[in-house]
């Protein structure tokens, strides 16, 4: 008798969610097998990078992150321009850090007059990132979802604590969420129930379980997104049927690895350190069921395109 | 089933302040209401009392047993203090409870005061991962205990109940597959719960359905005894045999019977869908009951 290859039964499939708007949208998940499991099933697109713009300039980034974006790193629409247009960009994912209180503390306003720069310089989907002050978030992604009305934009974090606002504002003027939990399945699954209660369709909502990288508990992270996905399709969780987005790129450049000169502790180049550890931090999410990661490094990016290329080969 | 209050606990915000300043009123009428809710013993959890646990728990024991007629659970990691209960307790008490750690100074006690124990099945290395595991630490348990000259009718072992809001450390499988092969390891011995840890994280208004739907489901193994909110009616009418209708359903379900949620009554429907989250086969959210 020949022998046959065990398979797992697939029960469940995660949702379709289409971001942006126009010939440059994206469309993520519609996958119904574990990651890559291409002998098992359908994973009908792969998943896509976004690429990260600061809304002010960045302080104490590592020179190797810093060198692919010379000359633009004051210039946050200059910034996502020389994203797309050199580095090949299909979505970007604007970082609010200088509305953080404990920073620059920069108002809504301000603030929303600087994604709606971004958002209109821009073709491909848009995601904002606040800083994960609920006060502040609510402030400014409210204010962002009015002034960029129409353009779907991807606005998170979305939390427990500030999903009504912002969730409400995502469904008045029709922009998708993050729905973001720290590490930790049934978390996740409660605020996607939430967010359903207020009325945020699924198609509207994407997950973020909250990721770390390499050295810094990435296996946690691949953990929860595993199990995340063994409840989405092989028990029909329904509620977790989201795609998954890792926002990891700020984890892996503020590492201490990152940091330290050329040659210290043995750990030989700083420049190729920083674009191996975001890669491999990259690739590591991507086989635990990422759909959407948030990277920095051009060099990173394309690393990570080769290796999805040679799976899906 | 026996029964054993939970509500005499240093961490509850009028009992615990009572330990400290020695007031028994507070104490007493606890132990009152509780008696009269219809529990089996009363559990001083007095916490680990480090410092003058001894006086603390032998003044708990007295204080009780002046206003009620039960026997008492003496909860504490501090062994001077059980010994210090034990002395002044009246009729046989339950010592709460002996685990590998600290079995050679506290099985003596149970021979010395003729009392039952809970033997705890939390193993050298923490937690328990599996049902095997329990089952060695019991038989350990057994064995140093048999080689004092206790029986095994004195032992009630726990097979230790974690939070049914945490996937990671949800434990009810392995809790139940040990629960079905107690009297294969220890023949005659005994079993008991710490029964409301599983719904410890949460919400409060929503506790009972885990606590009473995780006893049901114990009772198809002949639970023995649970440590339990006295003052949850519903509850202790389960353990009394009085809800036999709903006791069957919910062990239809654990044989693998899929009902149609829908058509059920909508306080049945929720007893289901508490055993399909307790089982795994539908994943906990502070919503479960919603979905």
């Amino acid at each position: 008798m020949a022998f046959e290859i065990p398979k797992t039964s697939y029960t469940g499939k995660i949702k379709e969610v289409v971001l942006g708007k126009g010939d440059k949208a994206v469309t993520v998940g519609g996958e119904s097998v574990y990651p890559f499991y291409l002998f098992e099933g359908e994973m009908p697109r792969l998943p896509k990078i976004a690429m990260e713009v600061y809304d002010s300039e960045p302080e104490e980034w590592a020179e190797a992150a810093l060198e692919p974006f010379a000359g633009v790193t004051n210039d946050p629409v200059a910034w996502a321009k020389k994203c797309i247009d050199e580095y090949g960009a299909e979505m970007i994912c604007l970082q609010l850090a200088s509305t953080d209180p404990n920073s620059l503390d920069r108002g809504a306003d301000e603030a929303a007059e600087v994604v709606k720069e971004v958002a209109d310089a821009i073709d491909v989907p848009l995601i904002v990132w606040g800083t994960a002050n609920h006060d502040k978030d609510i402030q400014v992604l409210t204010k962002v979802a009015e002034v960029c009305q129409g353009k779907n934009l991807i606005l998170g974090p979305v939390e427990e604590g500030d999903h009504k606002r912002i969730g409400a504002s995502a469904i008045g003027y029709n922009h998708t969420v993050v729905a973001s939990t720290p590490i930790d399945i049934n978390l996740a699954k409660q605020l996607n129930i939430l967010l359903g209660n207020l009325g945020v369709p699924d198609k509207q909502i994407i997950m973020d379980p909250t990721v770390s990288g390499i050295g810094y508990g990435v296996e946690y992270c691949y953990s929860v997104m595993e199990r995340m996905r063994m409840a989405a399709l092989t028990q029909q969780d329904e509620k977790l049927q989201l795609p998954i987005i890792c926002n990891v790129a700020k984890e892996v450049w503020k590492s201490k690895e990152v940091h330290l000169p050329d040659n210290e502790a043995n750990m030989g180049d700083a420049k190729k350190r920083g674009i191996l550890l975001e890669a491999m931090s990259a690739m590591t999410l991507l086989l635990a069921g990422g759909d959407i990661i948030v990277m920095r490094h051009p060099e990173a990016i394309k690393l990570v395109k080769e290796m999805l290329a040679d799976l899906t080969a | 089933m026996i029964l054993i209050g939970e509500n005499i606990n240093v961490i509850s915000n009028t009992i615990g302040p009572a330990m400290k300043e020695r007031n028994a009123e507070p104490i007493q009428k606890m132990a009152k209401a509780a008696a009269a809710a219809g529990v089996d013993y009363l559990d001083m959890n007095i916490g680990p009392a480090r410092r003058a646990g001894d006086e603390l728990m032998e003044w708990m024991v007295k204080t009780v047993q002046e206003v009620v007629d039960l026997p008492l659970s003496l909860d504490t990691t501090n062994v001077a203090a059980i010994e210090a209960g034990l002395k002044v307790h009246k009729g046989k008490a339950l010592i709460n409870s002996i685990s590998l750690a600290r079995m050679d100074e506290e099985l003596p006690l149970v021979t010395q005061y003729d009392a039952d124990f809970i033997g705890l099945l939390w193993g050298r290395e923490g937690m328990p991962r599996d049902e095997d595991e329990r089952g060695m630490i019991c038989a350990e348990l057994m064995m140093t205990a048999n080689t004092l000259g206790i029986p095994n009718e004195k032992m009630w072992f726990d097979p230790i109940i974690t939070p049914a809001s945490n996937v990671d450390t949800n434990q009810v499988k392995p809790c139940l597959e040990f629960m079905s092969t107690l009297q294969d390891i220890a023949p005659g011995a005994k079993s008991a719960v710490g029964l409301s840890n599983v719904s410890n994280g949460t919400p409060n208004n929503l506790r009972p359905y885990l606590n009473r739907t995780y006893l049901m489901m114990l009772m198809k193994y002949n639970l023995h005894s649970a440590i339990v909110d006295a003052f949850d009616a519903e509850l202790i009418a389960i353990a009394r045999g009085q809800r036999a209708e709903r006791v069957a359903m919910i062990h239809r379900i654990m044989d693998g019977e899929e009902p149609d949620i829908a058509s059920l009554d909508p306080e049945e429907a929720k007893y289901a869908k508490t055993v399909n989250v307790l089982t795994g086969k539908s994943l906990y959210s502070h919503s479960w009951l919603e979905l």
